[in-house]
């Protein structure tokens, strides 16, 4: 039997490393959250006590188990038209904006990150579909990421849960999804509109290639992280965005304490956040 | 239906062709002509340990915010000696925002910041010594508390001992009290100091 | 009620601030650094802004630049800042200040100052 007593020096050794890698921080009062998950892939990974595990995460070549172990870890909470307002916010003024400066043809590109399970994703498609005229007129791609690459194989598959469909209209559930026993299940079209990709936002090789987004979505995100890697973030959307693109935090999120670079706009909707049309 | 997928497979692929970048490479384009290529340089340093002296150079011509937000960034992270060295520098600057922005990085960058903290607080310049202050926020270090005494009893500067004493109403303990009384009638011209030393003095009682 | 913002960075100063303008009978609201001052000011509006110089993220002058270049309502701008020398106060009225007091101000001070600038009061 495994040996997996987690000691506060493990703990803080641990809670480092695994900053370093994704940028999620956890406080002391998590530390109960952090043994559990630990203490399982311990188990599952038949090492005999958290030294030799932690070696081993730290040595692997593949990445494997830090994978795993991530997530185990993330919080993956989300249901379709959550902060609906922000969507409205998308097609009543973000998007009218954004095509002003784009010539006939050109594509529009959104970025949803981080993805979870991909109801915000979707969300943004139906909400394209229903409620942007525009949508006729122009080509507008949809990619969205998250670090867990489990809960990016649920997005691509689309089966949900009736509580994370609970807050959509009837007539947009029946309309775009089926009922397969206590889930349902999201139709070909909209699997077919978004692409999901893994993306660890800490990590400069993952986030080099995301370039040229007019909108990013960003939320529930920041909250898990420490002012360095909001920071980090911050600066990472920078170069993802085009001249003039927006930036969408959650709710309970504000660009106020992380970064200086953008410049605030107030919408009827909602406060989002963009880089100057001058920025190169 | 006009939503599409695009094969951002590609794209990933065509962008690692291009970024096989080394070093020296990174730290010519830190002068490149545009920003965007300048804030990615900034940016990608970060895998470059050796690169401190170029980013430091950088910043003090570099008149974007953008990049000097990310130079920044970059520098908190590699945060050696030369990097905190060149941010104590940027605390003379007359540029606030520069000087703010220094601030900040040093309150992410604990302890490497600690060891030079004794001698920032005596400096002659009032306001270093005001932005040596405002860093002890975030310094959780075992010797704040009495840094902080120390500036309220021998502090010369009203406002220099104003910032001591709204960090001293968060991290005080009981063996400030007596330097926070003694504040009072260092200044007794000054209500605010009064009522900044009370509100301190209230807080550490009642904890 | 008229109503008051306040930016400023330190908790004891916002409250020191507070409790003077609210004892006078304003209403007031508080913000720590300019870029939270402008999300406030673009959802609601003020009759005075009571502005801080040294602040994180975006500081005084870097606020009220912002906030003359929009299309907002021209609220006027009190600054109050640590520093006395003469360039600091010309930056502040180029960035568009229209009172500028050295820190720390006495309580009879500030409300005198923000009368004027209310219009309640004259010079
Ligand atoms: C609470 S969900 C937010 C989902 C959705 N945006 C929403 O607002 O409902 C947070 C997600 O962040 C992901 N995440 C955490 N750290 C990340 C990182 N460093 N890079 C990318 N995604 C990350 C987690 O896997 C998790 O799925």
């Amino acid at each position: 039997m495994a040996d997996t007593t987690i000691s506060q020096e493990d703990f803080l050794k641990f809670r480092e490393f695994f900053y370093r890698k994704t940028g999620i921080h956890f406080d002391d009062s998590k530390r109960y959250f952090v043994d559990k998950r630990l203490i399982e892939r311990i188990v599952a990974t038949e090492s005999v006590t958290f030294r030799s595990y932690f070696v081993m995460l730290r040595f692997e070549t593949s990445g494997e188990e830090l994978q795993a172990l991530t997530n185990l870890m993330t919080v993956n909470e989300t249901y379709f038209f959550r902060e609906e307002y922000q969507f409205k916010c998308l097609v009543n003024t973000l998007l009218p904006e954004i095509i002003t400066s784009k010539k006939e043809g050109q594509l529009l590109r959104i970025w949803s990150v981080p993805s979870s399970s991909g109801e915000e994703a979707y969300s943004i498609a139906i909400y394209l579909l229903e409620y942007w005229p525009g949508i006729n007129h122009w080509d507008v791609e949809i990619i969205s990421s998250d670090i867990d690459t489990k809960i990016l194989a649920q997005a691509r598959n689309g089966d949900y849960s009736a509580r994370s469909v609970e807050k959509l209209p009837a007539y947009f559930l029946e309309k775009y999804f089926r009922r397969k026993g206590d889930a349902y299940q999201i139709s070909d079209d909209l699997k077919q509109a978004v692409e999901f990709t893994k993306v660890n936002l800490m990590k400069p090789e993952d986030v080099r290639p995301y370039r040229g987004f007019d909108i990013i979505f960003c939320r529930n995100l920041l909250i898990y992280f420490d002012d360095l890697s909001r920071r980090t973030a911050a600066d990472t959307f920078f170069d993802a965005l085009n001249p003039g693109g927006f930036l969408c935090l959650g709710h309970s999120e504000s660009m106020s304490r992380i970064s200086s670079l953008y410049q605030t706009r107030k919408f009827a909707d909602s406060v989002v956040y963009q880089k100057s049309k001058e920025a190169q | 239906m006009p939503l599409i997928k695009q094969h951002i497979s590609k794209s990933i692929e065509q962008d690692q062709r291009k970024r096989e970048r080394d070093c020296t490479s990174l730290e010519l384009q830190l002068s490149d002509p545009s920003s965007a290529a300048r804030r990615w340089a900034a940016r990608d340093l970060i895998s470059c340990p050796e690169a401190t002296g170029a980013l430091v150079l950088q910043l003090q011509q570099e008149d974007d915010s953008s990049v000097r937000e990310i130079i920044l960034t970059t520098l908190t992270q590699l945060g050696d000696e030369l990097a905190v060295a060149s941010l104590v520098g940027y605390l003379r600057s007359e540029d606030v925002a520069l000087r703010n922005e220094a601030i900040e990085a040093m309150k992410l960058l604990p302890d490497e910041v600690a060891p030079i903290m004794g001698k920032l607080l005596i400096d002659p310049d009032p306001d270093v010594r005001i932005s040596a202050v405002n860093i002890l926020e975030s310094l959780r270090h075992r010797q704040v508390e009495e840094w902080l005494t120390k500036v309220i009893e021998e502090d010369p500067h009203v406002n220099v001992c104003a910032t001591a004493v709204d960090l001293l109403g968060e991290v005080g303990t009981t063996s400030a009290q007596e330097a926070l009384e003694k504040l009072k009638t260092r200044f007794p011209d000054e209500p605010y100091i009064s009522f900044a030393a009370d509100l301190a003095l209230k807080r550490i009682r009642s904890t | 009620m008229k109503r008051i913002l306040i930016v400023d960075d330190a908790a004891t100063v916002r409250m020191y601030h507070r409790i003077i303008l609210e004892g006078a009978g304003y209403q007031v609201l508080e913000a720590i650094n300019g870029i939270e001052a402008m999300e406030k000011a673009l959802q609601e509006p003020f009759d005075l802004y009571v502005v801080d110089i040294n602040m994180p993220k975006q500081d005084g002058y870097g606020f009220l630049s912002d906030l003359r270049s929009r299309d907002l309502p021209q609220t006027p701008a009190l600054m109050i800042s640590t520093e006395a020398a003469a360039a600091d106060r010309t930056r502040a009225y180029a960035a568009g200040a229209n009172l500028y007091l050295v820190k720390p101000v006495k309580p009879d001070e500030l409300l005198v100052h923000c009368r004027l600038l209310l219009g309640e009061v004259h010079p």
